[in-house]
């Protein structure tokens, strides 16, 4: 079973998505020297008005004259498949303002096709826009029902060549040349063009005519070309007030998420990327000496992003307010747009025996609500709260830290070693040495002890071909006794600069 | 029969083991992977804080107890996290036991304005909100102790507190024992190193193994209390 759904004048009604539809209204379109109606609604045609009239002859007809707009079609339209969505995974989007929709399986959850076809109906005119829906066992059929019948139009099978029989051959969408020819033949309706013979029409026109005949007697059946998903859903608003005050702006960003959630839950996905873009309201005339205000200036990025894709909007409200608490935007906030990066959800099975882990999206919110204590990055920019991640480097202390990734971690057994307490930064130590260069006495903090023992040099260099990441030095591992306990160090000498430091404690 | 085997064997009829004597059962703990300190305590406890201690400075043995533990509990497939007060935590010696260190959640504290032990304790709080980690460790054993005896005794007993309905072991490195009777287990530790080769040439000796002294200081998990101190050996990467 399929399901049709036909905007009529689809340009028009775009156009006056959120206005009134009584009135009669032309589209024009072209060139400003020349602009001619390219739709116009039924009001407006019973005054006159045709597809092709300049604007000047459109004039003379006294309707309202509308320039068209193609983002008011794509939003029209993106409304549009947003209520097919809510019926089937599986539409086609045959033509601006139409769209067919598989409905085989949805009798059990909706009802019976008439039933089903109320709905569709109902959703779309909540959108505000005026539909025709039909129901039919074949795409085509109810497509063209659809384009042919106004309101709803239910085709049980094995009558789709008697209900359509009545409706004129232009609805088939044809070229004019044949249009012309069947024109010519006497052929005005569904049903002479079925009723012609199949050898001689297929003589005349081709494989195409056959197919024209059995569009027209109901008899072709096909499958859908499904609608690609879009590569990100956006969702945005303009205040009447800029907000100044992140706990409104946690508001209005609630209330868009939420719309973006529905869509994505209404298409079985989810997201772990959303860009949000605030357009701000700078008034550069408040420092006069300031350089002019450039357009970048006004408008203001923040990428969110966690490790699994989720569906849960709160959790995404959370990490964009501590994310825009962190980095707040320099001016009152006039626009909001976010967009989320489609991603398919994330199927995990829960397990008696599964071991204790934190839950992704939860743990990015800690993560972040930790970050905004202890800060974002140190000086060398590695993060302060994340996962450490060893470089493939013989630098020492050379890691990073990562987000939490979903890979599985090593399987070694573990072991006992002597651990390393780094001190970051290194501590400057004065050493002196013997005559064989090993230390005999450092000094250090609030230390200065006579070392007991010690080993090296060691030896260490690297990126020589780089002037300023170039690192050489000798490493010394020492025995102190300091307060009467055994304190091990690991110091080094900094041969560039002829400099000593402590670099970390055994422990 | 004597009357009160008569009335216990009625009230035993209605109530099943109301008259027998209820054991509490053993609380879950995570092994430390250091034979001597789990046949001692029984393991880090689940649901308590365990405090580790050794004087600012000193070779101990508590970032090796501590790196065993973690590694032992991230190779059962279980997060853990640091919350290091003074950025000490070195991810090579970690790698080398075997340490999984995508499970190891690593907190830096002390390079934000705020005090780093002030920063150690509300990222510790939030973490322990947040729950699904095995072990939260807190490393607070570079800070001075004088920092130390300034937290306020009222925030170790709501750590404990708080700790009681989680299967998570809260671990704290220390300078001196500050948790007093708020933690369910202190371990004292102190160490001593060997080298080899003391006679030869600096560049032929090598650190071969380093002896450390753990003293039970408290438990609650081994009954009767009783101060136990044993010994147990490490061994550098290289050795």
């Amino acid at each position: 079973m399929f399901g049709c759904i036909h905007i009529p004048d689809f340009p028009v009604q775009a156009a006056l998505l959120r206005e009134p539809k009584a009135i009669p209204v032309a589209l024009l379109d072209g060139p400003e020297s020349l602009l001619k109606v390219v739709a116009c609604n039924s009001s407006a045609r019973s005054a006159g008005i045709f597809t092709g009239m300049t604007k000047s002859q459109a004039e003379i007809c006294g309707v309202t004259l509308i320039k068209r707009i193609q983002e008011h079609e794509d939003m029209a339209q993106a409304e549009l498949i947003d209520a097919a969505y809510n019926f089937s995974p599986c539409i086609e989007v045959t033509s601006p303002g139409t769209i067919i929709i598989d409905l085989n399986g949805s009798e059990r959850l909706l009802g019976t096709g008439k039933t089903i076809a109320q709905l569709i109906l109902g959703e779309v005119t909540k959108r505000g826009l005026e539909s025709n829906v039909s129901i039919a066992a074949n795409p085509d059929t109810a497509h063209y029902a659809a384009r042919g019948f106004k309101g709803i139009t239910i085709i049980d099978p094995q009558e789709e060549t008697k209900r359509l029989s009545t409706l004129p051959v232009e609805t088939l969408g044809l070229e004019s040349d044949v249009l012309h020819v069947l024109h010519a033949w006497g052929i005005r309706d569904f049903k002479s063009l079925a009723a012609l013979p199949s050898i001689e029409l297929t003589e005349r026109l081709g494989q195409y005519g056959l197919h024209l005949q059995r569009l027209a007697s109901g008899a072709v059946m096909r499958e859908l070309v499904p609608a690609a998903l879009p590569a990100s859903f956006q969702e945005s608003t303009e205040l009447e007030e800029p907000i100044e005050l992140l706990e409104s702006l946690a508001f209005v960003l609630n209330r868009l998420l939420e719309q973006l959630m529905e869509c994505l839950i209404d298409r079985s996905l989810a997201t772990n990327h959303i860009e949000i873009e605030l357009t701000l309201e700078v008034h550069s005339d408040r420092d006069v000496n300031a350089p002019v205000c450039c357009s970048a200036l006004t408008t203001y990025q923040r990428t969110v992003k966690l490790p699994v894709p989720t569906q849960d909007g709160k959790v995404l409200l959370k990490l964009a307010q501590l994310d825009l608490a962190a980095h707040p935007p320099h001016a009152p906030v006039n626009k909001i747009k976010i967009e989320a990066i489609p991603a398919r959800i994330r199927f995990t099975q829960a397990g008696l025996f599964q071991p204790l882990a934190p839950e992704p999206a939860k743990l990015e919110i800690t993560m972040a609500r930790i970050r905004a204590v202890v800060g974002e990055a140190d000086s060398q920019n590695r993060n302060l709260v994340g996962f450490p991640a060893l470089l493939d480097s013989y630098r020492p202390d050379h890691f990073q830290v990562v987000p939490p990734s979903v890979k599985q971690g090593n399987s070694a057994e573990p072991s006992t070693r002597l651990a390393l307490r780094r001190f970051r930064p290194v501590i400057p130590a004065r050493v002196e040495v013997n005559a064989e260069q090993a230390p005999v006495w450092i000094g250090f903090s609030r230390w200065k002890a006579r070392v007991t023992c010690a080993s090296g040099p060691w030896r260490g260099g690297g990126q020589w071909w780089d002037a300023a990441g170039e690192w050489l030095r000798e490493e010394w591992d020492i025995n102190l006794t300091l307060d009467g306990h055994t304190a091990l160090y690991r110091i080094f000498r900094d041969l560039a600069t002829r400099n000593w430091f402590v670099e970390g404690m055994y422990d | 029969m004597s009357s009160i085997a008569v009335i216990r064997s009625q009230v035993e009829r209605r109530i099943p083991g109301a008259l027998t004597i209820y054991e509490r059962p053993a609380p879950e703990a995570f092994p430390t992977g250091i034979p001597v300190i789990d046949r001692q305590t029984g393991g880090i406890p689940k649901g308590a804080l365990t405090q580790i201690c050794a004087p600012v400075g000193i070779t101990s043995g508590r970032t090796s107890l501590l790196f065993s533990l973690l590694a032992q509990v991230t190779a059962k497939e279980q997060f853990c996290a640091l919350v290091d007060a003074s950025d000490c935590f070195d991810p090579e010696s970690a790698d080398a036991v075997e340490l999984c260190l995508s499970r190891l959640l690593w907190v830096r504290c002390s390079h934000h304005a705020m005090k780093s032990v002030e920063q150690a304790f509300k990222s510790a709080d939030i973490l322990i909100q947040n729950g699904g980690f095995g072990v939260i460790a807190i490393d607070l054993g570079n800070v001075d102790e004088k920092l130390i005896r300034k937290i306020p005794l009222t925030t170790w007993f709501r750590f404990a507190r708080v700790m009681e309905a989680l299967p998570t072991a809260l671990v704290i490195l220390l300078p001196y024992p500050a948790a007093q009777s708020c933690a369910a287990l202190t371990l004292n530790l102190a160490g001593s190193a060997r080298w080899s080769g003391t006679d030869a040439a600096s560049h032929t000796r090598l650190i071969s193994n380093v002896e450390f002294n753990v003293e039970i200081g408290r438990t609650r998990t081994k009954k009767p209390v009783q101060s136990a101190s044993n010994n147990f050996t490490v061994r550098p990467q290289w050795a």
